[in-house]
């Protein structure tokens, strides 16, 4: 068994990222568009954490733990905002929160 | 003495303020106010007159850099002499008023124009400034507007309102350029200040200055070709024809020339003596075709202001002018004369009008001279009070018009014999329709049922005729005026000798020829006597008449209304429809565009985000650039 290369790091980084952007565009439901959105950051910071590993610096490790921060901020504002916009609307599928257009 | 002139000037402004602002459904008030207005004006004015004060005063009124406009008194002799005329003709109007207009539905309305007229003509008496005088000229304009579009809803008398203000608009263009001229070339359009110039010899002539501001004079004292708008004038009530468009503001023209003598050269004087020759014969021939009474003296009154034009024209009775002597002394008869004209015709022609007003009253507004006839017996007073008048305006011996129109014949007769040839055909014309009025108005037999039960009118419309009866038999001579007006009538040229006897016998003969001819030619039929023994003559004559209206109506209609389409077209398509609409249009449509780009799905936006995105990336590595 060969050891993990940074490609495959990247690789899956990429894979994870391609989910998580399709998921964003094709979802109707916002709490899944949402969690999409957090896959993406991962992705990121996975694809941050191996090029840190694989370059022996700590410059991608720095980077992941701000984006563990604003994630954590934005996870926590983004729910708020979802279960508000619940109690108020009684539903949270994308198609019918279109009260501005019309 | 100033506060007197100042006080008289304001009086009227503020009877005018009260009626438009309280008394604007108090017909009787407003008329009782305007009428004391004027009898306060008339004795202020006699007052003022009679006192010997004369003076200048000047107020500063507004300032733009070196640049002053100042509101000023300039009381001498020769505004001494208009206010009193304005006074009394003032008065006299407003008394008839009072009768002819009783029942009028929009008395106030009526007596509050009158009252700014007033104060508008006064302003122009007393102006000592030009840029003054223009301010009360275009307020006259404006009175004249309103009084003589009083009954406005009757169609003829809205378009004829129209037509007086646009015709004047014209030659106020004309004065304006002239003020503003003056301006430039000589630092100042106070009249003192000017005179003064010209006897220092510092005064600055330009041929252009006299002309353009005879333009304004050729406007408001109805001078060919501007004269169109003073027949049509006559939709206005009668005793506004009488005050203003016979006595006082038409003659407004002569006054403004008479003030700017200092500035005259003799190549203007030319022009303006051709002008007013012009306009004497011209409007003599049109006045024999007329059938209405006041048109024959709507066209009377152009004539005679037309021989008040030539006579200041005709200058000085030097024979050879001494080229040191400036042309402010060079003129000095010419002044006199159609000054001293247009004294006793501000009598005898208010007289007239008020005469047909009078008629047109007890006809039940029947104005047409065929239909009348036989109002000797009905109308005695006005009869004898409008005979009067004839016989001064055709020059009967002794009465005012035969002194004042011998002073013109005269001058005419030592300075130009073309003019004086001219002039006397006039004088015979004039006889020949004034003849004619007066003998198909009063004399013979009734020609309708209005006419038939014509009936004196009360004494506020009798009383005006009487007084001025007597001004028209007493107010040629000049021995009669106090010496207060000596600074006018001692220019008036009076002729000696032969050159006296000449005249005597020329004004007298055409006196009678024309009066001859007028009284036995026509007779009292319910046509026109020359209409049907000599038709081609009568069709020339209002062919004449006719011309300036035609050739105006084909410039309006033909040139300056395409010329307006065509502007309008310009100004549809290229300002209104490429820049305005077009740049509104073009704002809109991107607004289209984007609004397209709202489609309220969330995953639509996160598309144009990527393409944002994608388009951010290519713009910073480089591949697309600016």
């Amino acid at each position: 068994m060969t050891s993990a290369t940074l490609d495959h790091y990247v690789l899956i980084s990429a894979l994870l990222f391609a989910i998580g952007f399709f998921g964003v565009l094709l979802r109707r439901n916002t709490l899944v568009v949402f969690m999409c959105l957090e896959l993406m950051l991962v992705a990121s910071t996975l694809a941050l954490v191996a090029f840190s590993r694989f370059n022996g610096t700590m410059d991608g490790n720095v980077f992941v733990f701000f984006i563990l921060t604003v994630a954590a901020a934005e996870v926590a504002v983004g729910l708020a905002i979802i279960v508000a916009l619940f109690r108020k609307r009684h539903t949270i599928q994308l198609n019918e929160l279109n009260s501005l257009k019309n | 003495m100033l506060s007197h002139a100042i006080f008289v000037l304001i009086l009227p402004l503020v009877s005018a303020a009260i009626i438009a602002l309280f008394l604007r459904r108090s017909g009787g008030i407003a008329a009782a106010v305007s009428t004391l207005t004027a009898a306060a004006i008339a004795v202020i004015a006699v007052m003022l007159a009679l006192g010997n004060a004369r003076f200048t005063a000047a107020y500063e009124w507004m300032r733009f850099g070196d640049f002053a406009i100042s509101l000023g008194f300039k009381f001498d002799d020769l505004a001494a002499l208009m206010l009193v005329i304005v006074g009394i003709v003032g008065l006299c109007v407003h008394v008839f008023s009072l009768g002819y207009m009783h029942d009028d539905a929009a008395k106030a309305r009526y007596f509050g124009g009158l009252s700014i007229f007033m104060f508008s003509m006064l302003g122009i008496v007393f102006a000592d400034n030009l840029f003054m005088m223009f301010i009360f000229w275009e307020l006259v304009g404006f009175s004249s507007y309103v009084l003589i579009n009083h009954w406005h809803e009757k169609q003829s008398a809205s378009d004829a309102s129209k037509k007086a203000f646009i015709a004047n608009r014209v030659g106020d263009f004309g004065f304006l350029l002239g003020i503003i001229l003056c301006y430039w070339l000589n630092g100042t359009v106070n009249l003192t200040e000017l005179a003064a110039k010209g006897d220092a010899h510092t005064l600055v002539f330009s041929t252009l200055v006299p002309l353009l501001l005879f333009c304004g004079a050729v406007g408001k004292s109805a001078q060919l070709p501007l004269h169109v708008w003073l027949p049509d004038a006559m939709e206005g009530p009668t005793p506004v024809s009488a005050l203003i468009h016979a006595a006082t503001m038409v003659a407004a023209g002569i006054y403004m020339l008479c003030r700017i003598n200092v500035l005259m050269v003799p190549d203007a004087l030319t022009v303006i003596m051709w002008t007013g020759t012009a306009t004497a014969l011209y409007a003599a021939l049109c006045a024999i075709t007329q059938s209405d009474i006041k048109k024959v003296l709507a066209y009377s009154t152009l004539s005679q202001l037309g021989y008040m034009v030539a006579a200041f024209g005709l200058g000085s009775m030097a024979k050879d002018p001494d080229p040191n002597l400036r042309d402010g002394l060079i003129i000095a008869a010419g002044v006199g004369a159609a000054m001293f004209h247009l004294t006793t015709h501000a009598f005898f022609k208010a007289l007239m009008f008020l005469g047909s007003g009078s008629v047109i009253h007890g006809c039940h507004h029947e104005q047409d001279i065929f239909k009348m006839g036989g109002l000797r017996t009905r109308m005695p007073l006005t009869f004898w009070t409008f005979t009067i008048g004839v016989a001064a305006i055709i020059g009967f011996p002794y009465l005012a018009g035969f002194f004042s129109k011998d002073a013109i014949l005269y001058l005419a007769f030592s300075n130009n014999k073309a003019v004086f040839a001219l002039l006397a055909l006039t004088a015979v014309l004039t006889s020949l329709y004034m003849v004619r009025l007066w003998k198909l108005t009063f004399l013979g037999t009734p020609r309708s049922d209005h006419a038939a039960h014509a009936h004196e009118g009360g004494l506020t419309l009798t009383l005006p005729l009487v007084l001025l009866a007597v001004l028209s038999l007493v107010a040629g001579y000049t021995a009669f005026y106090p010496k207060v007006f000596s600074g006018v009538f001692d220019h008036i040229p009076e002729a000696h000798g032969s050159a006296h006897f000449i005249i005597f016998l020329t004004s007298v003969s055409v006196m009678a020829i024309g009066g001859t001819i007028g009284y036995f030619f026509y007779k009292s039929t319910p046509t026109d006597t020359l209409a049907d023994k000599v038709p081609g003559l009568f069709a020339v004559l209002s062919a004449l008449k006719n011309s300036f209206d035609g050739a105006y109506d084909y410039y309006v209609a033909k040139i300056q209304q395409r010329f307006a389409l065509f502007v309008n077209f310009f100004e549809q398509i290229f300002l209104a429809g490429l820049i305005v609409r077009g740049l509104a249009g073009f704002v809109g449509l991107f607004g289209l565009g984007a609004r397209a780009l709202h489609v309220g799905n969330l995953n639509a936006y996160v598309y144009w985000f990527l393409l944002g995105l994608v388009a951010l990336w290519l713009f910073a590595t480089g591949v697309v650039t600016l």
